[in-house]
């Protein structure tokens, strides 16, 4: 099997794993990196958002042969302990229902966060709309992303 | 299913909740916990924490609390979390009781465990069925570390009290913590009947604590079913035969056992009851991936049932004749037919809703490890109870020899009522002697789900000379969920609701049912029936509301009178409900919405009220019509009377989620059924509402100090009503079809 060198978290890491394999499941089942979710399998939902050089990208649908050349951030390596922005803000604004769906937000969130430090409501609806949340907390989301940005404001 | 003890448990069955046969053999008996207690709390820690120092002291009056001598203090919550906030809710129960601080306390998920009662999540019940129970478990261990203290200061009870997780003497303003009577404690005699506190004393019940698991959530690191990891797992994925009630006839396994990491290819027979295994054929592999690409690689041919092949249009035929025809009548009050005759005012309409897939973020998955005396499970479950009496029948196993460890839940509404996936892990694992753990694709998710029930729905009211609702006639039909599952309750039980609203108010009402006969798996979807039962009742009402050219909201108030009356409701949420609290949140919707003042230009508005298991929920729906084809939602204002709130962070969440899983529904969603299978698969064609469209919403909660109500499922029913009220105001056209979009495909 191929060997691929990847830059996860700042670590480097090889795997053994077929190229055609997302690199979704190479982070959950080679890696235990699992807080990366599984949700559909197409980038329909989001849930498996990583950063790939900043930007967020949907894991189920990245080979991860496509993945070597560049810096993979996980939900795992955004803070150290949940010192992040937005992780606090999810925290005190308490954002989650289930939970699941949520990794996946704050990651695209981050990735906005990091071009756009203080977003509109409608570019958050833009940067957001491909994360779904069964559960429907997208009021708090939207807030959430506000207050980590440092403004209560809207658009 | 024998008949339970447990109060709990009779919930479940008027529900149609299958909480497992052991669990509702379960009998709470002291002597029982006093012989097994200490076995049995070492199981559940075990899984989660380390053991006990030798030395260590451990008071344990009930399966919910562990106090320890090093000072820690751990509440466990007995019930499935899936997102409605048990976790939370049920500790702070016990918090308050027991007199701690919320920083001072662990929260630990409990396992499967008779000592705790029933253990499921559905419903809405998780806080309305064990506000006592929990809170009596909290009490009485403080009554215990009290009666601890005093003995140790030799002073009576009355000199004693508790607060922050210490007993204080009044005189002396000594102090104990618990822990340093942990070991005093477990030596009493556990209190029977302790003294629960005043409401008006509570510090934690009714605060807006963050769930407790949320660090672990925003950083990735809570454990989901599909995150579990047993030593030694295989992965399954399953090519589930399309075609319900369907056969697997041949397999060509060559390619898929070549593809690398495939371990097995396993046929899998379709069980007669259809809630539990359906055909397929299992590939199991070393990693997910590879289970994917190994059932992609299999060639299978399928043999479908015999009979009607399953369509929208063939049920649609079947759905005409049925309401065509006369119904199994569920009430009659009057005549409504002589009625008619006298009538100033006739209307007639039909409703028709399709069916809906639960799909929660998490897709369905389970662990299984079934080993020659024991068997231990994994996984997403709303009801552990009914998976452990799969597991025994399947493996033989004696229940006590078969551990369930519940993992927080990605999302339930319903779908993880069924245990099919954990039957498919137990099934699996056994034929193999290992771990297993079944993951489910989206697409496996929305194709093979016991769906929300699919329906039409034919009203016919009729407005005496003064405009006043005089005879109302519904023929209902559906697939019904019980017909399916083969339950012993009527089949129209959770489809209509023959005591709710508007019946009771008009004199002569007439109820009909027809359950229709279909080979689609169908469940309980969040709001069972009331989920359309409240669209149809609600709309129809503001069209009768029209034709007697009176103001919706005013026609509703005149409809349930000035007295305030007790009316009887025989399904979940009765016995009875009180006209002056739907009242309440009808004219508090009214004015918090401005509902008498004219809307904003080019918004339009559309009201709805329902009363559901035990909560009143009225709501007003704000849109705009951009184009001709589409509807924006702007605003939503409801207001909630679900009694006394335990968590009111948690509890407007619920009642947010509720909306925007209405909207989520209402506008967009169905099923749909082709050539014997779902057509639908994934998010690209079941669609989820997307945060571009959430509209804004504001969620009053009524003050109240009636018992506590669940918050997950109430929401939901009026919304599409209120939607649909909303669009006529804006189009001149009725919504008589679900789903809303496009427009000219649902109105008339």
């Amino acid at each position: 099997m191929p060997v691929f060198s990847l830059n996860i978290n700042n670590q480097s890491v090889s795997v053994d794993a077929d190229a055609d394999t997302p690199l979704l499941w190479v982070l959950r089942d080679s890696l235990e990196l699992k807080g990366t979710k599984f949700g559909c399998g197409k980038s329909q939902c989001g849930a498996c958002t990583v950063h790939l050089n900043g930007n967020a990208v949907r894991s189920c649908s990245l080979p991860v042969a496509a993945a070597t050349k560049g810096k993979i951030t996980t939900i795992e390596g955004l803070s150290r302990d949940g010192s992040h922005p937005l992780q606090k803000a999810w925290m005190e604004l308490d954002v989650p229902q289930c939970g699941y769906c949520q990794a996946g937000q704050i990651m695209s969130a981050a990735a906005l966060l990091s071009k756009k430090p203080h977003p509109t409501d409608s570019e958050i609806d833009t940067a957001m709309s491909g994360n779904l949340c069964r559960c429907g907390t997208y009021l708090r989301i939207r807030k959430a992303i506000h207050t980590a940005a440092g403004k209560e404001g809207k658009s | 299913m024998k008949k339970s003890l447990h109060n709990s448990n009779n919930v479940a069955d008027t529900l149609g909740i299958e909480i497992g046969q052991f669990a509702s053999q379960e009998i709470h008996r002291r002597s029982f916990l006093k012989l097994t207690g200490m076995t049995a709390v070492g199981m559940v820690i075990g899984i989660r924490t380390a053991v006990a120092a030798a030395d260590e002291k451990i008071f344990e009056p009930n399966a919910f609390i562990n106090i320890r001598s090093d000072g820690r203090i751990i509440l466990f919550s007995k019930n499935p979390e899936i997102g409605q906030g048990i976790k939370t809710a049920l500790p702070q129960l016990l918090a308050e009781e027991l007199e701690v601080d919320w920083t001072q306390i662990e929260v630990q998920q409990g396992m499967l465990d008779a000592r705790f009662g029933s253990q499921f999540a559905g419903g809405s019940t998780g806080i309305k069925t064990n506000f006592d129970q929990v809170r009596r478990a909290g009490a009485a261990a403080r009554e215990m570390l009290v009666e601890a203290a005093a003995r140790m200061w030799q002073v009576s009870l009355d000199v004693c009290y508790a607060h922050a997780g210490m007993v204080i003497r009044k005189d002396t303003q000594a102090r104990l913590t618990y822990a340093e009577l942990a070991d005093r404690a477990s030596r009493l005699p556990v209190r029977e009947n302790p003294v629960l506190k005043d409401k008006k004393d509570f510090t934690i019940i009714g605060q807006p604590i963050p769930g407790v698991d949320n660090h672990q959530i925003v950083t990735g690191r809570v454990e989901f079913g599909l995150d579990a990891r047993p030593k030694g797992m295989s992965v399954a994925v399953i090519e589930r035969c399309p075609f319900f009630g369907g056969k697997v006839k041949r397999v060509d396994d060559a390619a898929a056992l070549r593809v690398r990491g495939v371990e097995k290819v396993i046929i899998i027979e379709a069980t007669k009851n259809p809630t539990q295994l359906v055909a397929g054929v299992a590939v199991v592999a070393k990693d997910t991936w590879s289970a994917m690409k190994g059932r992609k690689a299999l060639v299978v041919e399928w043999e479908m049932p015999e009979g009607t092949v399953e369509s929208d249009d063939a049920l649609k035929q079947q759905f005409e004749k049925n309401i065509a025809g006369e119904g199994q009548v569920v009430r009659e009050d009057g005549n409504v037919m002589e009625a008619f005759a006298s009538c100033k005012k006739v209307h007639e309409a039909t409703f028709e809703a399709p069916f809906l897939a639960h799909a929660p973020m998490e897709p369905q998955n389970y662990i299984a490890d079934v080993q020659a005396d024991k068997a231990e499970l994994w996984g997403p479950t709303q009801v552990p109870g009914s998976v452990r009496a799969r597991a025994a029948e399947i493996t033989g196993l004696p229940p006590n020899k078969i551990s369930v460890r519940m993992t927080r839940v990605g999302g339930g509404f319903g779908r993880r009522l069924m245990a099919d996936y954990a039957c498919e892990a137990i099934f699996l694992s056994k034929a193999l002697s290992k771990p297993v753990q079944v993951v489910w694709t989206r697409e496996d998710d929305v194709q093979h789900d016991f769906y929300r029930p699919a329906g039409l729905f034919r009203i016919k009211a009729g407005l005496d000379e003064n405009n006043r609702l005089k005879a109302w006639h519904i023929k209902a039909t559906t697939t019904s969920r019980y017909t399916f599952s083969g339950s012993s309750s009527p089949s129209y039980q959770t489809e209509v609701f023959p005591d709710g609203f508007p019946a009771g108010f008009v004199s002569h009402f007439k109820m009909e049912y027809t359950a229709a006969s279909s080979l689609v798996p169908r469940g309980a979807w969040r709001a069972p029936g009331h989920n359309i039962t409240a669209w149809i009742d609600q709309c129809f009402v503001d069209e009768m509301a029209h034709l007697a050219g009176k103001d919706p909201v005013d026609f509703r108030l005149e409809l349930l009178g000035q007295e305030d009356k007790v009316m009887p409701y025989s399904d979940h949420g009765g016995p009875v409900y009180h006209t002056r609290r739907l009242k309440q949140v009808i004219r508090t919707a009214a004015e918090k919405s401005g509902w008498y003042q004219p809307a904003p230009k080019g918004v339009f508005r559309g009201f709805a009220a329902h009363f559901m298991f035990g909560a009143y929920i009225a709501e007003v729906v704000n849109v705009s019509i951009p184009d001709p084809q589409s509807v924006k939602v702007e605003r939503v204002v409801a207001v909630a009377d679900c009694g006394l709130v335990i968590n009111r962070s948690n509890a407007l969440n619920q009642l947010e989620g509720g909306i925007i899983d209405g909207l989520s529904s209402a506008l967009n969603q169905a099923v749909h059924i082709d050539k014997g299978r779902a057509v639908s698969s994934n998010f690209d064609d079941y669609k989820l509402l997307r945060i571009k469209d959430a509209p804004i919403i504001d969620v009053h909660l009524i003050d109240s100090d009636e018992n506590p109500e669940g918050m997950g499922e109430m929401t939901l029913p009026p919304l599409a009503a209120a939607l649909s009220n909303a669009i006529f105001a804006a189009t001149g056209k009725r919504i008589h079809k679900l789903p809303i979009l496009p427009l000219e495909r649902s109105s008339t």
